[in-house]
């Protein structure tokens, strides 16, 4: 399961980009189809939609909390990207210390997670995916697919979060902890907020 | 391993779709049977016939109408570019950036049906002796799907022969068609019979494959993004299908989707 959703994720992957111009573009478009060139002008909205995208990354890692537990931000892990193909983002933070980390991932507006997402949510494929390494859990109202993973010792557990948002997926990984301390930090985090922001 | 459950997966929701259809036809006909029985039972102890059986009969087995037709949904006007641009602007100078964002997936939207009613525009009335069916016209543009932009028409006859064009602006599919069309390992050869084969169409790559059931079709790829289908019905043979792909003007249609 895990390498399938890695492999969707890896499907849509980011591209490093520097920041459009968004009145540039805006400008182009305009005056493009003013003169009826009209691949020109979808071109330029596209380039335009990509630097509201970043924008809008940016104002999420703003509403993510400064920290997790005794963890703190790694202002170089923080990132928004934008996605292959004009669309969508995806937002990245890294919490570290004292050897801990966590891992907030979230890739925005994108149709591949979308279908992924439908899939998390049918029953029957939901629940043929389920083992006994994972489990549905709630978070802050959210559906969220918790599963235990292999962490740094043998009698250490590293865990992730996935919680499907429409057309997003947010994903929360902590290492060398329990279930009950990741469901902790992730009601730590405004998702209702978020979701508002990336939907 | 994984591969055998992913195949799985989809086996199982294959085969649990088919098994809910047929479950639900197995219920429609048992239904109708025991009603029958019912009605005869009644009959035989009323004289009297059951309601709705002298009528049209149109009733389900549940007693739920049948739709025998209505006005189907009204055509919603493209989004006005000009418009939606004008609020991006708005809302991105007000910081709402999800209205930003709304606005310009609406002003793409009404872009690409623009210029997809342009594509329409340029293809000829009469191909190959069949005429156009301006009635199967579409245009349709989707911001959150896997195809942006997708234009149909159809030409036909009366003696059933059909050439359905559809002309798509789809980056990820695209892409994936052409990674197709360069697998060597996917082209059939030195068969007595050969169903599917790589060829060119004006110097563009293609693909064309005949089954009895659906017939020839044709797919070019063009550019990065794009890809124009021909799917024909009762053509007689590849070199008709060949000959009518080349009346088309591939380059004009490669140059409105901005492909090189």
């Amino acid at each position: 399961m895990k390498v399938f959703i890695t492999f969707i994720a890896v499907i849509a992957f980011t591209s490093t980009c520097v920041a459009q111009d968004f009145t540039k573009a805006m400008a182009t478009a305009k005056t493009s189809y003013s003169a009826g060139k009209l691949e020109e002008a979808h071109f330029a909205l596209q380039q335009a939609m990509q630097e509201v995208d970043l924008i809008i990354g940016k104002e999420v890692l703003k509403l993510l909390p400064p920290k997790m537990d005794v963890m703190e931000i790694n202002a170089k892990g923080d990132n928004v990207a934008s996605n292959v193909g004009f669309v969508g983002a995806t937002i990245h933070r890294v919490y570290e210390k004292a050897g801990r980390k966590a891992d907030v991932s979230i890739i925005s507006n994108s149709p591949l997670v979308a279908m992924m997402n439908t899939m998390l949510n049918t029953p029957l494929l939901g629940g043929m995916m389920h083992d006994n390494k994972t489990k549905i859990v709630k978070v802050q109202g959210y559906k969220a697919r918790l599963e235990k993973q292999p962490g740094s010792t043998n009698d250490k557990n590293d865990y992730e979060l996935q919680i499907p948002l429409g057309s997003a997926l947010f994903t929360f990984k902590v290492d060398d902890c329990t279930d009950t301390q990741i469901l902790a930090l992730a009601e730590t985090m405004p998702l209702q907020k978020i979701a508002k922001l990336i939907e | 391993m994984k591969r055998v459950l992913y195949f799985l997966c989809f086996l199982i929701s294959v085969m649990v779709t088919n098994n809910v259809s047929s479950q639900s036809l197995f219920k429609k006909l048992k239904d109708k049977v025991v009603n029958k029985a019912v009605d005869n039972a009644v009959e035989k102890k009323t004289g009297v016939a059951p309601a709705g059986e002298s009528g049209n009969g149109n009733s389900g087995s549940t007693g739920k109408p049948t739709n025998k037709g209505g006005g189907g949904l009204s055509n919603t006007t493209p989004p006005d570019v000009k418009a939606q641009m004008a609020e991006a602007e708005s809302a991105h100078a007000a910081k709402n950036y999800s209205d930003a964002r709304y606005s310009l997936q609406q002003a793409l939207m009404g872009v690409e049906i623009q210029l997809g009613r342009q594509i329409l525009k340029s293809l000829p009335a009469s191909v190959d002796a069949l005429n156009v069916d301006t009635a199967q016209d579409v245009v349709m543009s989707t911001q959150w799907g896997w195809n942006n932009l997708s234009i149909q028409r159809v030409w036909k006859n009366k003696a059933d022969k059909q050439l359905t064009m559809t002309v798509g602006n789809a980056g990820i599919y695209a892409g994936l068609a052409a990674m197709y069309f360069a697998n060597a390992g996917t082209i059939e050869a030195n068969n007595a019979k050969q169903n599917f084969k790589q060829v060119k169409v004006k110097g563009n790559k293609a693909v064309i494959q005949y089954e009895d059931s659906k017939g020839y079709t044709l797919i070019v790829s063009l550019g990065q993004s794009s890809m124009i289908v021909w799917e024909c019905i009762n053509f007689a043979n590849e070199q008709e299908v060949m000959n009518t792909a080349n009346t088309f003007d591939i380059d004009g249609i490669k140059k409105m989707l901005g492909e090189q």
